[in-house]
Formats: C-alpha cells, structure tokens, sequence
C-alpha cells in the first residue's frame, strides 16, 4: 500500500455513494469536474440497490440502480473509494478544502479479484447477512451482494478466524491479511453531503416485540424478501419458513411519534407500504394484506392513484395505530388496536407481521466538518438556511446536500435534490 | 345534534388537562390501555370529546371512572398528548359536574378561594375555641359530636344528591332502562368496587400500588369508626385505644409514600399534580399524624398542657370533613364504585 500516493486532489468531494450521491457525482462528472465520492459501505449504491421495486411506477428498484451504479463506477472523471470514512474536512477559504479520508481494509487486493467466491465457499464462518438483513447468513470472506459494485470479496475481519482458507482456495492469490488502514489527504474545491438516512430500529418499540417475535420483522426484511436477488425464492415467515397468509403492516413504527424521539413523518412508509402490499398480492395471490394507519400520505405524482389501485385489488386498510403486538402458540401475532371508525378497541389475528420502519437522520454528517460547523437542523438533518430558495446550501459556503441527509425523502425526490446540489456546486465551482 | 365547543378545552386545562390538543386521533391510548375493552374503549373517545368540548357526551360517560390512570397511554403517546391525564381532569370536571352546589367546580379552579375555604375554617375552629374560652374537655366533646353530625349531614345533603344527579346523568338521561332488579343484582359491583379498588389491579405493575391503596382506604375507614363510632378518644378500652393507634399510623405511614411520589414524580400517575390532589393526600397525612399524637399525648397526660395539639387535629378534621370529602378528591373513592355499579346497571339492562 505504501507505493499509492496519499496526497490526493479533486474538483468535488461527494460524501455518500447512495443514489443521490452517485446522480450528483455524476451530474458534476460530465460537467467536466473530477470527482472523489466517498462511501463507508463495500459498495456504492445506497439502500436503493437493496429495494425490490419502486412506487408508483413499480419499476425494478436494481434495473434502475445497477446501470446508473456501473455508469458512475466506469466515469473517467469519478473516482470511488468504498469502505472509506470522511474524519474531517477543513474550509480554508473558498474552492479550498482539506479532507481527511481513511480508507479500512477490505484484506482483498480489489484489482486481482475476479469475484469468483471460490473464497466464500471455502470459508466456515457463517454469520447472518447484513444486506439481507439478517434473513439468511454469509461467509465471513464474502461477496457483498450479487449486485454490488465493485462486486469484489472483502473479509469480515471482526468475525474471521483467520483460518486461512480463504487465501488457499483463492485462484488469483488477492487475498492479504497485511491490509492496513490508509489515510488520504484529500484537496477538494466543493463538498456534496450525501450521507443518506437511518432506518428506525424497532427494538425501540418492546410492545412490538420485534426481536422477540420470529414472525414480526421490518419493511426492509420484506423488501429483500419481494426483490429479484431475494434470499428465499418466495415469502417466508421466518419462525417456521410457512408462507404467510395473513400479512399486517404496522404503519408509523418509529415516526410521528415524540415517545421514541421522532416526531416527523418519514414520507416514504405510507407508500412503500402499500407498494410491498401490491406485491405481496401477486407473490402470495391468496394472502389478506391488512395495512393499519394513522393517516395515508398519498402526496406525490400519482401517489393518490397507486394508494386507490392497492385498495381495488383488495388491500384491507384499517384506521388506527398498533399499541401492542402478542404472541399465540401458533407463532401467530395479535395485533392489539382501536378501530377509529368503529370507536371499538379490536384484536386481529395475523401470521406475520411488517413493521413499517421510518427514516432517521444520518447523525454522522455533523462530524464530517472538524469545527462541527456544519448545522443540523431541530431534527439532525442537514440544516437547509435557504429552503425555499437554494435547498442545496448547507450552513457552509461551498457545501450542498443531496438526497436524504437533508431530511426524509423518496428517490425522485433525493435524484431531484441531487440534481439541485450538483448545479449549485458548478455554480460554485465556476465562480471562483 | 351537538355544537363543538372549543371553549371547552381551556376549561378543562383549569382542571389540569394538559397538550391533550395535540391528539391526533391514532388510537394508541386505547390500544396499549389496559383496562380498556371491546365494549368499554376508552381513553381517546374521552380525548376527542374533549377536544370537540362535547360536554353531553362526557357527562354520560362512566368510561373516566373506569380509568385508574396506569399511565400507559401517556406514556406511549406519539404526540405526547397526555390522554391519562386528560382523563383525570375529565373526572375532576365531572366531580364539580355532580356537585349541585357548584362549589367543588371553584374550589378546583381557584387555589386563593380553596386555601381562602381553608383558612376560614380554620379561624372558625380558634373562634369557637375562644368562644369556649379553649375548655379542652367541652371543645372535645362537641369535636366528637361534629364528627357524627358532620358524617350525616355531608351525605345527606351533599353527597347523596349527587350521586343521584351522576346517576342522572350517566344511566336516566342517556336512557338506559333497568329494572329495580337490576339495581338489586349488581349491588354486589358496588361494594366490591369501594372496597377493594380491584379494578387498579388490572394495571400492568400496579400490584404494590393497588396494595398500599386498599391498605390506605382501610386504615382511613377502620380510623373513621373507631374515631367515630368507638370514640377513641374519650375510651379507656385498651383494645380500641391500640386499634385506634394502628389505623392512624397505617393512614400517615402510607400516605408519606403517596405524597413522596408525588414529589419525586417518577410515575405516570404522579407526575401531574393539582391543588386539590395536594390538599388530599396532605390532609390524609395530617389527619392520621394529629390523631395519633393527640391520643398519645392523652395518655401520656400531656394534653391538657398542649392542647394546642387538638386543636390543630380539629381543624384539620373540620377542613377535611366540609371541604375535602363533599367537594375535593375524596368523592372519587364514591363516584368510581358508583361508576362500576352503574356501570353493571346498563350491561345487565342491555341484555
């Protein structure tokens, strides 16, 4: 490693290389501006690459993702650095900025690796898989995901046993525990904030038992469950592996609501929701899909429409909040809540159960500037002073968000936000 | 047809009710409740009346009764909207709505006209003292007597009227027809109910709250009858003199912890306290602690040199018995029976 050069310089700094990072990368790319987009994951891509399809146009979530993925990756302009941190950035003045990068060692020689995983058959550590959400397991020498880019084995140095299997089965002889962290200073002109968000953790919820409850899992295990690099080739419960017929989605799980810290509305849950429900009835012909709701925010561009269309084709929609989740014998849930239409508190009996997980912010985006003066907002999402006018610009001159680390967010929104911070930092840039 | 009444809810923040505004109608409450049934679904019914300031309905209603303020719904609401302490003011307004005097409605309102009740009271007690020219022995003698007198004129005048307006309003109005026979085979409700509280247990967690409570209800009544009836003052009966002892230091040992919660506020159901539920549990404290050190200062022969001590009980007991029990916090320990009693009226006079 010590033959690469540390001391590197770019037009942009692209901090996230989720979807809004990557259009905004891409967007100063072919503007002619050398990029370095920066992502603390094994691959580019975001949580978008990880979703089945998109509402309301129901769309292969990976057929859009993967071409602007591979696009980004072969850019001559865009340099990616994946399993890479941001431990500072420094303004100086304007179009001068000073990043430190670290970049962890994925204990691979990325160039050699022909993502052959004769290394992941090799290896006898199985632990479960973090990009199918725990679903199933992995190796700890593995290939992200089918779909990742690059799509080049990293060992998970955490769980190896460093039994050397990996390195005696690998055919290009990529494999090298010598792997070191490597520091990079980085000279940048712009910084594009692209973090992205978390998702709510519903442990956080005990009265919703997940964790406890085999048969109670999250919008994004569903998600994994519906989309084409799925883990099982069908919906299964994963107490007991039954296919489900009586599926409940729990709307709200985690936002707008001020007793778990999160006040605002997700803006996504409502309609990814009731896309998931669409599915399910074409995976499961013969399954109930019941979504219970506080309000359904249908607000978008043919939103509304999707929402009537899950109701024609028999969604059951039901007006109230889930207080509490039980468990019967059988593994099935009992799902505890007042009808508000009715005024009747009810009990209805579900086999499986979706927590519709809300959006977090990526508190990591105050850390990226050493003087922390990058504001967040009441919220911790990236503070917009000029929302109305310029939503691109952050509390630092020279410094714009994109997608998601500005607030919750669907994809056409992040793309369109990312096609707004990409044109404010060539303004920038070109107006030195 | 009934008006929305916007007002409504800034009357109901004088009886305590606190962001109940901010409901917006998820259902939580009920859900996680847990005391609240398919045929009983309550706390956000109650918060939406509430809101709307549909007084009718909330009048009618036996479902703020039937709340024993476990503190879930608070708790758990996503818009920290308070529905358990909602509840709580809704019974403190149907108290003053029982209430045919009106007074228990001012006295909730205004601290300076209750701690002005208070101390009037009090200058009455030291002004018939004076009267007496403070003969300790004829002022205890007719003390006794007003705790019979007072005992029987409060409930004839006070509390039995009200009781027959709270069933006006909650069975007669709202047309519920039951037989006499009816009222005969739910009796047992009633009494089970005013006994026991068992109904707080149905609170997750709330056993050794249920407990300190039903010890406190017979440490008061059993104090009530010995006091009164046995006059455990005036008696040389060794045996009465030891219950009498017992039952007060129940009533002030359990009422420190009551009035400790409410300090420390570490529980839903302390966490929120009005005038009235202070000048309750306080008073409760004073009147086992003042009986208790007046019978000991009677036989240890110090009373007749601190007399001061009986009076002080006196006024404690005076404030207690014209304020407190007919127009302050202790008529809950009636309407909340009197609630699960009619409660079982209109179940039984459904079927």
């Amino acid at each position: 490693m010590s033959e690469k050069n540390t001391s590197l310089a770019f037009d942009a700094l692209v901090v996230g290389g989720g979807i809004a990072g990557g259009e905004a990368a891409l967007n100063l790319a072919t503007n002619g501006f050398k990029v370095l987009v920066v992502e603390k994951d094994l691959s580019v891509g975001g949580k978008m690459i990880h979703l089945s399809k998109v509402f309301p146009t129901l769309d292969c979530s990976a057929c859009i993702t993967t071409p602007k993925v591979s696009e980004i990756s072969r850019h001559p302009l865009i340099t990616i650095f994946t399993e890479t941190e941001v431990k500072g950035i420094v303004k100086n003045g304007e179009n001068d900025f000073d990043a430190k990068v670290v970049r962890k060692p994925r204990y691979v020689i990325a160039e050699d690796c022909t993502g052959c995983q004769l290394c992941e058959e090799a290896c006898p550590v199985n632990v479960p898989d973090q990009y199918q959400y725990g679903l199933v397991g992995r190796k700890a020498a593995y290939i992200p995901f089918s779909i990742a880019s690059p799509r080049v084995a990293a060992i998970d140095i955490e769980n190896c046993t460093l039994c050397g299997a990996c390195e005696r089965a690998c055919p290009t002889k990529c494999i090298d525990f010598t792997q070191k962290p490597v520091e990079y200073s980085v000279k940048v002109r712009t910084v594009v904030v692209a973090t992205g968000f978390n998702l709510f953790d519903p442990v956080n919820i005990p009265r919703y038992g997940f964790g406890e409850y085999k048969n109670v899992i999250t919008s994004m295990q569903m998600e994994r469950q519906l989309a084409p690099t799925r883990p099982f080739h069908t919906i299964l419960r994963p107490g007991d592996g039954k296919m489900p017929d009586k599926i409940a989605y729990v709307l709200c799980t985690g936002s707008r609501d001020a007793s778990v810290g999160n006040p605002i509305c997700s803006q996504i849950c409502c309609m990814y929701s009731i896309k998931q429900a669409q599915l399910l009835m074409g995976a499961l012909p013969m399954a109930d899909i019941t979504i219970y709701y506080i309000n359904i925010r249908s607000f978008g561009k043919g939103f509304e429409e999707f929402y009537e269309q899950a109701k024609g084709m028999g969604v059951n929609f039901v007006k109230g909040k889930i207080g509490k989740i039980t468990e019967n014998a059988k593994g099935n849930l009992i799902l505890r809540y007042e009808d508000i239409n009715e005024n009747i508190l009810k009990e209805a009996e579900h086999d499986m159960v979706v927590l519709s997980v809300g959006v977090l912010p990526n508190t990591e985006s105050e850390k990226l500037f050493v003087d922390k003066s990058l504001q967040l907002d009441e919220y911790n999402f990236v503070k917009q002073p000029e929302q109305l006018v310029s939503p691109a610009k952050t509390s630092i001159k020279g410094v714009f968000v994109a997608g998601t680390a500005s607030g919750p967010m669907d994809i056409p929104d992040s793309i369109l936000s990312a096609g707004s911070a990409s044109s404010e930092a060539i303004s920038y840039l070109n107006n030195k | 047809m009934n008006k929305i009444d916007p007002q409504f809810g800034i009357k109901l923040k004088k009886y305590g009710a606190v962001d109940f505004t901010a409901c917006y109608n998820c259902g939580n409450c009920t859900a996680v409740c847990s005391l609240s049934t398919q045929d009983s679904s309550f706390p956000r019914e109650m918060v939406r009346y509430g809101v709307m300031g549909m007084q009718e309905e909330i009048s009618a209603s036996l479902k703020p009764w039937e709340c024993y303020y476990c503190g879930e719904c608070s708790e758990h609401c996503p818009q920290t909207a308070n529905p358990g302490e909602l509840m709580q003011a809704l019974r403190r307004w149907l108290t003053a709505k029982y209430d045919w005097t009106g007074l228990s409605g001012l006295l909730y309102k205004s601290l300076p006209l209750s701690i002005f009740a208070f101390l009037l009271l009090a200058a009455g007690v030291i002004g018939y003292g004076a009267y007496e020219n403070f003969n300790l022995a004829k002022i205890m003698h007719y003390g006794h007597l007003f705790e019979m007198i007072s005992i029987g004129a409060v409930f004839a005048i006070i509390l039995l009227p009200n009781i027959f307006r709270m069933w006006n309003f909650t069975v007669l109005k709202p047309g519920s027809k039951a037989g006499i026979g009816i009222y005969f085979k739910a009796m047992g409700e009633l009494f089970i109910h005013m006994f026991t509280q068992k109904r707080a247990l149905g609170c997750d967690d709330n056993q050794f709250r249920w407990f300190e409570h039903f010890i406190l209800v017979l440490g008061y009544l059993s104090l009530l009858f010995t006091t009164v009836v046995l006059d455990w003052f005036g008696t040389s009966n060794q045996i009465i003199i030891a219950i009498g002892y017992l039952f007060s230091a129940i009533v002030f040992l359990v009422t420190i912890d009551f009035v400790s919660g409410r300090i420390k506020r570490k529980k839903e159901i302390s966490k929120y306290s009005q005038p009235s539920d202070w000048f309750f549990v306080i008073w409760l404290f004073l009147m086992g602690v003042t009986a208790f050190v007046v019978r000991l200062f009677i036989d240890l022969e110090l009373i007749v040199d601190n007399s001061w001590i009986y009076y002080f009980h006196l006024i404690i007991l005076v404030q207690w018995a014209l304020i407190i029990v007919p127009f302050g916090k202790w008529t809950h320990f009636m309407y909340r029976s009197f609630a699960m009693y009619f409660a079982r009226v209109k179940e039984l006079a459904k079927k």
